[in-house]
C-alpha cells in the first residue's frame, strides 16, 4: 500500500494507489437543514439514468430519514460496527480507516448488502414503530428529532471502489475527479459494491456489471449542475469544485463553505476516502450524534450556521443555492446582492439577499371589497 | 500413544484395499475419438480416464479466497484432433444460478497456454507476453440457455416495475428507436460488454496475460453445457484443440471452480496449478 495525505482526517494514511489528485475535483455542498425529503432529486436521477432492466431497485440518489432510515439497509451501521468506533484527537483521526483495517486477503474493510437490503427504500422510516396512546409523545433512544440525508456518490479523492477493483475497471477522471465504472471492462465481481462504505455502487443483474452515479458528467462538461441539483425543490444543493485546504479560494463557493467557514463537513470522514459531498449539518440534532457522522467540526459548523444572519458573505452564499442551473465556481457579494459567476467569468445569476416584501392590505380600496386567500 | 497405535492398525487394515484401487492418473489424458459428445451425460465419456484435480485456494493475489470451498473437480477429456472436449464434475449441493446484489454464481473454467512450450507461463492467468486461453462456464448463463427469461421477475418474482421508458406506446416494439432508448439505460450493452446477454452458449472465451488482464476473446468458438447431477454439477466445455498439440506432445491445463454460495467471483475461486494434458490415440 502507498501513503497518501487525507486532509479530512489530518494525517497520512495507507491507500492501494499512490496519491494522484485530479486537475479539478468535483464537489458539492448539501444543506441538510433545507431538505424536505420530497424525493424530487431521487426521481430526477432515476428518470434520467436508472430506468432500465436491472436498475429497478437502484437509486444513485436517495434521501433517507436519519437516524433510523438507510438505503441499502444499515449501510452505515454495519461498517461503523466493523470499524469498532474510531477515535479523534482534535481534528486528527487516530482510529483506523477502512484501508488500514482491511482484513487478510482484502484491499478494503467492507461488507456486502444482500438483495433484500435494497428492497425497501424509505419504507417505514418515518412511521411510528408501536402503539401511540393518547397523550403519548415520542419516546425512543433518541429524543424527538430526525433529519433527511440526501446521498449521491461522493466522488471520493481516495475511492474505495476504485481501490478494490482487481480489474482496474474504475477510474477517476483527471479533468474533474468524477469516479466512473468503465462499462466495457467491468465483469461484475461486486468487489466495489462490497468496498464502498457509502454503498453507492450498485450491481445490475441484467447487464452483469456494476453501475454508479456519474455526477451527470455530460452536464458538468457543459458547465451545468447535475440533475439532482437543478431539480431540488428545497434548493439544498450546490455543485462546484474544491481545492485543497492550503489552496482554498475565498470566492469559490465550495472552498468558502468547506475550508474557510468550515460550515460544510464530509460524511463519515473517519472511513478515510476524503469524500467530496459536504453537508451542512442539521442544527437541531444533538451533536453527540452528528459528530460521529460528520466528524469533530460539527459543533463549530452548527454555531457558524446559526450565526449566518450576522455573516453577510455566508448568508449571501446560502442564498445562491438553487438559483441557477449553471455551475458557479465563483461568487461575489455586493451589498445585499450576490452574484454567481461561471468558469468564463460571466455573471450567470444575481440574487437579492432579502426578497422584496409587499404587504397587501386585506381591504381592496379600488374595488371596495375584502380580499380573501384562495385555498 | 494409544491413539498412534490405533492409527497404525487402521493403516495396515486399509493396505489390501489400497492395492486394489487403480493408481490416480497423474495427468489429464484426452482420448482421441471420431465424434465428440454434446452433453456431459453422454456415454462416450466412460471411455476416457478420470483425473481428479485437487483444488487450491486462490490466495496469491488480492482479493484472495481465504476459506476453502470446493475440494476437487473430476476431469475427463476427449478430442477429435481439432477440438478438445472436457467434462468437469464437482460436488455442490446448492444451485446458485440467480444473479443479483450479494448473489454469486456457480461456475468453472479451463485454462490452456496459447503456445506449446516446455515452461508454461504462470498458472495464475498467464503473464505479460505469454497468453493463456480461458473458457468459462457459468450457471446463470446455462439457466438462460435452458429457457429462463432474461428479465427481473425471473430473478425476483415479486419485483415491482412501474414502467420502462423503452416500452412507451410511442415506440414500436423491436424498432431501432426502441432499441436506442433501451440502450440508454443499459450502458454495458451500449458499449458492447459481452457480459450482457443474450448469448448463444453458456461458455465465454477469454484470454489473459496475468491477473487483472482478463479480456474477451469472441472468436474463441468454445461452447458447452452444464447439467445438475446428484449433488453437483457436470459441465461440458468444447474448445479448439491447442495449436500443434498431437499425441506425442504434452501441453498444460488448469482448472478453476467458483462456488456461488461462498460468494466466489473473479479471483476469489478454488483453482489448480498446471496439470499435464496429453492426447492418446484410441487402440485400433
Amino acid at each position: 500500500m502507498a501513503r497518501v495525505y487525507n486532509w479530512q482526517i489530518g494525517r497520512e494514511m495507507s491507500y492501494w494507489y499512490p496519491e494522484h489528485r485530479p486537475q479539478k475535483q468535483f464537489a458539492a455542498v448539501f444543506d441538510t437543514n433545507k431538505c424536505i425529503a420530497c424525493q424530487t432529486c431521487t426521481l430526477a436521477c432515476k428518470t434520467t439514468w436508472t430506468s432500465g432492466r436491472g436498475q429497478e431497485y437502484m437509486l444513485w440518489n436517495n434521501v433517507e430519514s436519519k437516524p433510523y432510515g438507510s438505503y441499502p439497509l444499515a449501510w452505515d451501521l454495519n461498517l461503523l460496527k466493523k470499524l469498532d468506533g474510531g477515535k479523534w484527537n482534535g481534528s486528527r483521526y487516530e482510529g483506523q480507516t477502512i484501508f488500514e483495517s482491511a482484513e487478510a486477503g482484502e484491499r478494503v474493510l467492507g461488507w456486502r448488502p444482500e438483495s433484500q437490503d435494497y428492497a425497501y427504500p424509505n419504507v417505514g422510516e418515518d412511521d411510528c414503530a408501536g402503539q401511540v396512546d393518547a397523550g403519548a409523545y415520542m419516546n425512543s433512544p433518541h429524543m424527538a428529532w430526525f433529519f433527511y440525508l440526501a446521498r449521491i456518490c461522493n466522488h471520493c479523492t481516495h475511492p474505495a471502489c476504485l481501490a478494490s477493483c482487481p480489474r482496474g475497471s474504475i477510474y477517476k477522471r483527471p479533468e474533474d475527479g468524477i469516479v466512473l465504472v468503465d462499462q466495457s471492462r467491468c465483469r461484475g465481481y461486486q468487489e466495489c459494491v462490497k468496498a464502498c462504505p457509502y454503498k453507492k455502487v450498485f450491481f445490475n443483474p441484467m447487464t452483469g456489471t456494476s453501475e454508479k452515479c456519474i455526477a451527470c458528467y455530460p452536464k458538468i462538461e457543459q458547465g451545468i449542475q447535475p440533475q439532482c441539483f437543478v431539480n431540488c425543490i428545497g434548493k439544498i444543493r450546490m455543485a462546484g469544485f474544491i481545492n485543497k485546504p492550503e489552496s482554498a479560494r475565498p470566492d469559490n463557493p465550495i472552498d468558502y463553505l468547506v475550508h474557510i467557514k468550515k460550515v460544510a463537513l464530509p460524511l463519515y470522514p473517519q472511513f478515510g476516502l476524503e469524500p467530496n459531498v459536504y453537508y451542512i449539518p442539521p442544527i437541531h440534532v444533538p451533536t453527540s450524534f452528528t459528530r460521529q457522522m460528520f466528524g469533530p467540526g460539527v459543533d463549530a459548523a452548527v454555531k457558524t450556521y446559526r450565526n449566518a444572519k450576522n455573516d453577510p458573505d455566508l448568508a449571501a452564499l446560502l442564498c445562491l443555492f438553487g438559483s441557477s442551473e449553471m455551475v458557479m465556481p465563483q461568487f461575489r457579494r455586493q451589498g445585499d446582492m450576490v452574484s454567481g459567476i461561471d468558469a468564463q467569468g460571466n455573471t450567470v445569476v444575481r440574487v437579492p439577499m432579502n426578497e422584496p416584501v409587499h404587504v397587501r392590505p386585506a381591504y381592496d380600496r379600488l374595488y371596495q371589497i375584502q380580499r380573501t386567500n384562495c385555498p | 500413544m494409544r491413539s498412534h497405535a490405533l492409527v497404525l492398525v487402521l493403516a495396515f487394515a486399509a493396505l489390501p484395499a489400497c492395492r486394489q484401487v487403480a493408481p490416480l492418473a497423474s495427468e489429464v489424458v484426452a482420448l482421441k475419438v471420431a465424434q465428440l459428445p454434446s452433453a456431459p451425460g453422454d456415454g462416450a465419456w466412460n471411455a476416457a480416464s478420470e483425473y481428479t484435480a485437487k483444488l487450491l485456494l486462490q490466495d496469491l493475489v488480492d482479493p484472495r479466497l481465504m476459506k476453502p470451498s470446493t475440494q476437487e473437480v473430476k476431469v475427463r477429456a476427449l478430442t477429435n484432433g481439432t477440438q478438445l472436449a472436457l467434462r468437469l464434475s464437482w460436488l455442490d449441493s446448492q444451485v446458485n444460478d440467480l444473479p443479483g446484489p450479494g448473489r454469486f454464481l456457480d461456475g468453472c473454467a479451463i485454462q490452456i497456454p496459447r503456445a506449446l512450450e516446455a515452461n508454461p507461463p504462470d498458472p495464475q492467468m498467464g503473464q505479460a507476453g505469454r497468453t493463456v486461453d480461458i473458457a468459462f462456464w457459468r450457471a446463470d448463463w446455462q439457466a438462460t440457455m435452458n429457457g429462463r427469461k432474461d428479465e427481473i421477475r425471473s430473478i425476483y418474482p415479486n419485483a415491482a416495475v412501474d414502467h420502462y421508458p423503452f416500452e412507451a406506446k410511442s415506440l414500436d416494439p423491436g424498432s431501432a428507436a426502441q432499441r436506442e432508448m433501451a440502450s440508454r439505460y443499459a450502458p454495458a450493452q451500449a458499449v458492447g460488454n459481452r457480459r450482457v446477454g443474450p448469448r448463444e452458449f453458456p461458455v465465454e472465451d477469454m484470454i489473459a496475460e496475468g491477473p487483472g488482464t482478463l479480456s474477451p476473446n469472441p472468436g474463441g468458438g468454445s461452447r458447452g453445457r452444464g447439467e445438475r447431477t446428484e449433488g453437483g454439477w457436470s459441465v461440458l466445455i468444447v474448445r479448439k484443440a491447442p495449436e500443434g498439440w498431437e499425441p506425442k506432445i504434452r501441453t498444460q491445463i488448469a482448472f478453476a471452480v467458483w462456488e456461488g454460495s461462498a460468494k466466489e467471483a473473479g479471483g476469489r475461486k478454488m483453482r489448480t496449478g498446471w496439470v499435464p494434458l496429453s492426447m492418446k490415440e484410441t487402440a485400433p
